[in-house]
Parts: C-alpha cells; sequence; structure tokens
C-alpha cells in the first residue's frame, strides 16, 4: 500500500484566515504508527467550531491549523495493530482524534473516550502525546489513531455521514442520554447545522412532538418539514415565555450567544425537565435566578460529542430511520468562500466540502 | 372535643419585624373542614426562609404575616376524611400545606405534590378557598391533614422538627441523585441545611464527603459530624484546583450572588451534578458554557420533598440515628431567636419551644 501520500490542505494561518484567507499548503502530519489510519478525503462537513479555531475564538489557535472534523473518506493506509478496518472501507473520523485508552482511565474504560482527562486529543489544533500537532479536513488526507476511525454503513452516503461525525452526535448523543423517546416532548432551540440534526433525531428516537425555539419565524417552513410539530419565534410572539411555559421535557440548546434569553427557555421546562447546552458561547452564558431549577426541579447541562461507540449507533440509527440531513455539497477549492458562507448563516444546513480529486 | 382555642403567633408586621419586631397576636386561621387537622405546637424550626420572608427578600410579602415551617406538635382535632392521622398522634408539617390533589394532576398522581402547579406554601401564601396560610411561631397550626406526617417514635420533637423543611431539602437531592455507596460528595455550607446534608450523606453510606466553607470555624464540628475532609475556601490557596475533579455530587446549601460558582464545577468529576438548594436574593453568578460542555456536568435545583418523601427521611433518620444539632430556644424570645439566626449564629438549627404546649 502506498505511503507516500502528500499531506496538503487548507492552512489558517492567522485570525483573519477566518474572513477566506486559508491557503493551500503543504504540512506535518503525526508520525505513522501500527494503530493509526490513513484516509483519502472525499468529503468534510463544516462546523461552526472551524471557524471559532480559525479565529482564535475560543483561545489562541497554534497555527498554521488545517480545520474540518467532520470527514468522510476511503482507509488508504491501516496500521497492524486496527482490526476493525480495512484498506478500501469507507470510513469518517470526527472532532476527537485521541485518548489516553489506558485500562485504569475511568473515562476511557466506560467508554466515554470523549470525557478522557489524561489525554485527548482534538482532530485538529490539538497535540498527540507524541508532541506532534493533529490536522483536520479541509484537505487531501487525514492520518488518525484507528480507535476513532467508524466504518460508514454502505446504505449512508458520505456526503450525509459526514456533518453527523460531529454536528450530528452532538445533539444525539444528549438527546439519547436524556431519555428521548415515546412519551417526551422535546425542544430545539437554534435551527443551524446543530438543530436541524436536533429536529432530526429527536423524531427518530421516537418524542412525542418536538418543539424548533428561534428568533424569527424566517426558518418556520424548514422546521415543519425537517418534521417539528411546533414553532416558537422569541422576537415575534412577545409573551412565549409564559404561553409556552412548562410544556418541555427537554430542551437541546444549539445557540452560542451571551445574550440568549436563558429564563425563558428554563420556563419552558416541565417539572423535572431538563436544558443541555451544547452550543459553546465566546462568552460566560446570561445569569439566571436559582429559583428558576430550584422551583420545578429542573436541571441544566452541557454536552460535546460523543464516544466512538455512540458515533456507530447514531450512524445505525439514521441508517434504520433513514435520516437525511439537509447538505450543501461545496467543492474543496471553494473552501475560503464557504467558510465565508458559513460565517455569514448562509447555510441550510450544512455545507459539506467535496474534494473532487477524489471519488466518494 | 375542645375547640375554643384561639389562634395566636408571633407576626410580621413589615419588612422590618426580621429585625426582631414580630408581635404576639391573635389571627384567623382557615375554616376547618373534613379534611383538615389542627396541631397544638410544640416545636417549631427556625428556617432561613422564615428570614427572607420576613424581610420580603425574595418578593413583597403579604403582611401580617406568621413564619414557621417546621412545626411538630399534637393532633388535637382531626377530620372526618382524614384516614392518616388520629387525634393525640404527634405529628409534624413542613413547608408545603396544600396542594390540588386531583387525579388528573400529572404532579399530584405521581407523588410529586410539591410540584403542583396549585403548590400552597405554610405561610405568606392562601389557600383555594382564599383564606391566609399562617406558620408555627404559634400556639396551632390547622392544615390539610394529607399534608400532616406522624413523627416516628425513635426521633425527638425538638429533632424532628428541622427535619421537616432543612431536612428534606437536602435529603431528596442525596436520595435523587444516587447519594449511597461507591459516591464522593460535596456539601457547601456547614448551617442548619448543610449541617444535615453531611449527617444523612453519612447515614446513606457514601463512600466520603467533604464539607465546604468559606473558614475553617466549622471544621471540628463538621468533622465530629462526619464529615471526611474539610475545605476552607477563604483560606486553601488554589483548592479549586487541588480538589478538582473529586466529587460526583455536590448540594450547595449558600445562598450568596458572590459564591464562587466556577470553581465548585470544578470539584465535579465526569457527569457530575451540582444541585443548588440554597435560594439567592439575586441571579446565580454567571459560569462559563464550558465548565459544563466539557465534562458533561449539570446545575440543578431542588426543594423539599412530598409527604410520602418526608415520611420516608424520617423514618431513615430514626432508623439511622441522625441527630441534627439543634439550640432549643423559648417560643417567647422568638425576636431574638431570628436576630440570631440572621447573624449566623445558630449552631446548627434553632428550635422554638412552646413551653405552655410542651408542658402536655
Amino acid at each position: 500500500m502506498s505511503s507516500d501520500h502528500k499531506f496538503e490542505g487548507w492552512c489558517g494561518l492567522d485570525k483573519d484566515s477566518v474572513k477566506g484567507q486559508m491557503k493551500w499548503q503543504p504540512y506535518d502530519p503525526k508520525p505513522f504508527t501500527d494503530t493509526d489510519v490513513e484516509i483519502r478525503i472525499s468529503h468534510c462537513g463544516i462546523c461552526a467550531s472551524d471557524l471559532h479555531t480559525l479565529r482564535s475564538g475560543w483561545g489562541q489557535t497554534p497555527y498554521p491549523c488545517v480545520v474540518g472534523h467532520e470527514i468522510v473518506g476511503r482507509a488508504v493506509r491501516v496500521g497492524a495493530a486496527v482490526t476493525h478496518i480495512q484498506p478500501g472501507d469507507r470510513v469518517g473520523v470526527g472532532a476527537q482524534s485521541g485518548s489516553c485508552l489506558r485500562p485504569e482511565c475511568e473515562e476511557c474504560a466506560s467508554g466515554i473516550e470523549n470525557h478522557c482527562q489524561v489525554s485527548n486529543t482534538n482532530t485538529y489544533a490539538g497535540f498527540f502525546p507524541d508532541g506532534s500537532k493533529s490536522y483536520g479536513g479541509y484537505a487531501d488526507y487525514s492520518r488518525v489513531p484507528g480507535h476513532f476511525v467508524i466504518r460508514i454503513p454502505e446504505a449512508l452516503d458520505s456526503a450525509a455521514a459526514a456533518p453527523m461525525l460531529c454536528g450530528g452526535i452532538t445533539v444525539y448523543s444528549p438527546l439519547k442520554r436524556e431519555g428521548c423517546g415515546p412519551g417526551k416532548r422535546v425542544g430545539i432551540v437554534g435551527l443551524g447545522g446543530l438543530g436541524h440534526f436536533g429536529v432530526l433525531f429527536a423524531k427518530a428516537l421516537g418524542a412525542d412532538e418536538v418543539t424548533v425555539i428561534s428568533r424569527s419565524s424566517a426558518k418556520k417552513e424548514d422546521a415543519m418539514r425537517l418534521g417539528a410539530d411546533k414553532f416558537i419565534a422569541t422576537n415575534e410572539e412577545a409573551d412565549w415565555a409564559d404561553k409556552y411555559a412548562l410544556s418541555l421535557d427537554l430542551i437541546i440548546s444549539t445557540v452560542s450567544s451571551p445574550d440568549m434569553p436563558l429564563e425563558g427557555y428554563l420556563g419552558l421546562l416541565r417539572v423535572r425537565g431538563t436544558f443541555i447546552q451544547v452550543g459553546a458561547p465566546e462568552d460566560k452564558l446570561p445569569g439566571f435566578l436559582a429559583f428558576a431549577l430550584i422551583v420545578k426541579g429542573c436541571k441544566i447541562g452541557g454536552s460535546a460529542i460523543g464516544s466512538p461507540k455512540e458515533i456507530q449507533e447514531m450512524l445505525h440509527l439514521a441508517v434504520e430511520k433513514k435520516i437525511e440531513p439537509w447538505i450543501q455539497e461545496r467543492p474543496l477549492k471553494d473552501a475560503n468562500q464557504a467558510v465565508v458562507d458559513m460565517n455569514n448563516g448562509k447555510a441550510r444546513f450544512r455545507y459539506v466540502l467535496r474534494n473532487e480529486k477524489h471519488e466518494a | 372535643m375542645n375547640t375554643d382555642y384561639t389562634f395566636q403567633g408571633w407576626l410580621g408586621k413589615d419588612a422590618k419585624s426580621v429585625e426582631g419586631n414580630m408581635v404576639w397576636e391573635e389571627f384567623q386561621p382557615k375554616p376547618f373542614t373534613e379534611t383538615d387537622v389542627d396541631i397544638k405546637i410544640t416545636h417549631c424550626g427556625v428556617c432561613g426562609t422564615d428570614i427572607h420572608t420576613l424581610r420580603s427578600g425574595w418578593s413583597p410579602s403579604d403582611y401580617p404575616c406568621c413564619v414557621g415551617h417546621e412545626i411538630v406538635g399534637t393532633a388535637i382535632r382531626v377530620g372526618r376524611a382524614v384516614s392518616n392521622i388520629k387525634v393525640g398522634d404527634r405529628v409534624g408539617v413542613g413547608a408545603q400545606c396544600s396542594s390540588c390533589l386531583k387525579s388528573d394532576c400529572e404532579e399530584c398522581s405521581a407523588g410529586l405534590e410539591h410540584h403542583c402547579p396549585r403548590f400552597v406554601a405554610t405561610y405568606n401564601a392562601h389557600h383555594t378557598d382564599r383564606s391566609r396560610t399562617y406558620g408555627g411561631y404559634a400556639d396551632y397550626w390547622r392544615g390539610p391533614g394529607a399534608f400532616v406526617v406522624k413523627i416516628p417514635d425513635g426521633l425527638t420533637s425538638a429533632e424532628a422538627a428541622p427535619l421537616l423543611c432543612a431536612g428534606i431539602t437536602v435529603f431528596s437531592p442525596l436520595k435523587n441523585n444516587g447519594a449511597g455507596p461507591g459516591k464522593r460528595i460535596g456539601i457547601i455550607g456547614v448551617g442548619g441545611l448543610g449541617h444535615l446534608g453531611i449527617l444523612f450523606s453519612k447515614a446513606l453510606r457514601c463512600d466520603r464527603v467533604v464539607a465546604i466553607s468559606r473558614t475553617g470555624i466549622k471544621k471540628h464540628d463538621a468533622q465530629a459530624m462526619g464529615a471526611d475532609r474539610y475545605i476552607a475556601t477563604d483560606e486553601e490557596k488554589d483548592w479549586a484546583k487541588s480538589h478538582s475533579r473529586t466529587l460526583d455530587l455536590i448540594v450547595s446549601t449558600v445562598s450568596s450572588p458572590k459564591m464562587p460558582l466556577g470553581s465548585y464545577l470544578k470539584l465535579l468529576r465526569t457527569n457530575g451534578q451540582f444541585i443548588q438548594v440554597g435560594a439567592p436574593e439575586d441571579v446565580l453568578p454567571s459560569f462559563s458554557a464550558f465548565s459544563l460542555i466539557a465534562k458533561g456536568t449539570k446545575i440543578g435545583g431542588s426543594q423539599i420533598g412530598s409527604p410520602k418523601d418526608i415520611a420516608y427521611m424520617l423514618d431513615f433518620a430514626a432508623k439511622e440515628d441522625v441527630r441534627p444539632w439543634v439550640q432549643e430556644r423559648s417560643l417567647k424570645e422568638a425576636n431574638q431567636a431570628i436576630v440570631d439566626m440572621e447573624e449566623g449564629r445558630a449552631r446548627y438549627r434553632y428550635v422554638l419551644v412552646n413551653e405552655a404546649n410542651a408542658k402536655l
């Protein structure tokens, strides 16, 4: 198997890269070991995290960086110690590409590798234990630890699978864990890439009713076409917080504004309801009264991605329930423009960069 | 049966009553119905809520108000429709005196009476017949028998009183969130609620109980109550870092808007929970969404419990020898007692003794 792939991709060199100034250039991936897999990338979803990282919004990014962590392609080189992947398999990798995997690590040993404290590597702008930097999927090839590489089910298109690897799992994991299913009334705040997956997965898991909560009614029609049962436009219905109070068992919030009406959202919860924040603001969450939680015995939590096993489970559900994400393919060569359009909120609802040099 | 007793008690007439200006006067209780019980009060605990209410701290109070909702005494009149209580029983009532109890109420029919939308507080509230509710700094109490619980033989009246509000308020979140063998619990605040949090956590056989307070003043007592560790946050440098990720569940009884919430959250392990029971008169300190997202942690709230929960807790306390640290004060000195309570002098719960009634 050829191992002389040229690792080249769209590199962010500084904060201005997010304005459409990434440069196509070579970079040095981690040294290949027998626990790694190399992927010839055909598709890569654009995630808001890509923008936050290009912009150093969450902290100083170690430039140069290659973003993109919704990667799908063909395994073209498989380390000898990797047993679940064969060369030629159609595979993907999401936002995490490394954890310690030691038996004495409570998190890794209990299947929540995404919470490993010992050694946790992001798919891009992160560092492996050997000190090498991790590079993402706006590129030709990806080289990552095989443990985090997932086989894509045959019945699932690569373009549909790619955004599930970060956007999808980030909402699927808390929906599943918090009991989304028959008998539950679920709310999804924000109808963007993550939010639209929230609606699709909440319905697929069997929730009785799904309500989309957005600022304006611009996305109402789309919400209903995705399968939502109700829609609340918080900037348009003056008394929404009172009108819909005590109506939802579980809310997944995908928005990331420090101005969001958090107390109003908490008011929507039924007794013992739960609000899970997955969108990460670049600032603190708005303040709220302790009473908002105390009186109804409610909880507010957070969630980030999921483990490889959860991702696998989610992909199988997607096949079983014929989930069709709303994606818009963009050629990889137009990545800079796609990033600008993503930043301007134009995606309906996920851009997937298509590396046209490589077959799907 | 002698029913010609008069209802008299300590009434707060305005916000200044909290400074030790309650006056002893007669008041008009609800008209007796066949679902009610009259209690000749012998003991009543002094709760932080009594202070907030006299002061109109959370919202304007409905003066004149008679506070006190950790009430113990003897049932002296029992309505014909009340089956759980007989005349002569030693009984108690806590912070809730009524709910709708209708079969079509999701909360009441699920044993969550304390979350009923028609929750009626034991004082500073109104029954459905519009009559006002009065609490236990008094000679007699009248209210629905459904919210009156029997005190088990193994507890003295002075010990049982604080359990009726403070006790259940910490016991519920401990029990509902899995406190028990294998778990490491943190209790923030070593006061009326906090000291009971320590006692109950030990009685539930938690692996480790950590008391968290501002200074070391209460360390000796906390250890005597059974705490395995003690953190003095004003005195131990970098405490959040040295004790990071050590606790599965934290119950926070403090109510200062200045509390170091972000640092408390650092103490939690992956998927840990922080349950707030103390209610600040202001918004909770703001915190970053990452605090919850990175570790999949949750912040929740809890208040009291249902009558069935309270009965269970009382039996548990009697069986496991949970002995609240009470200081008896004469009901005649209620004004001084509330001033001392506000000054933080209780070690760790004042119980007002109605000496005339207790002489039975």
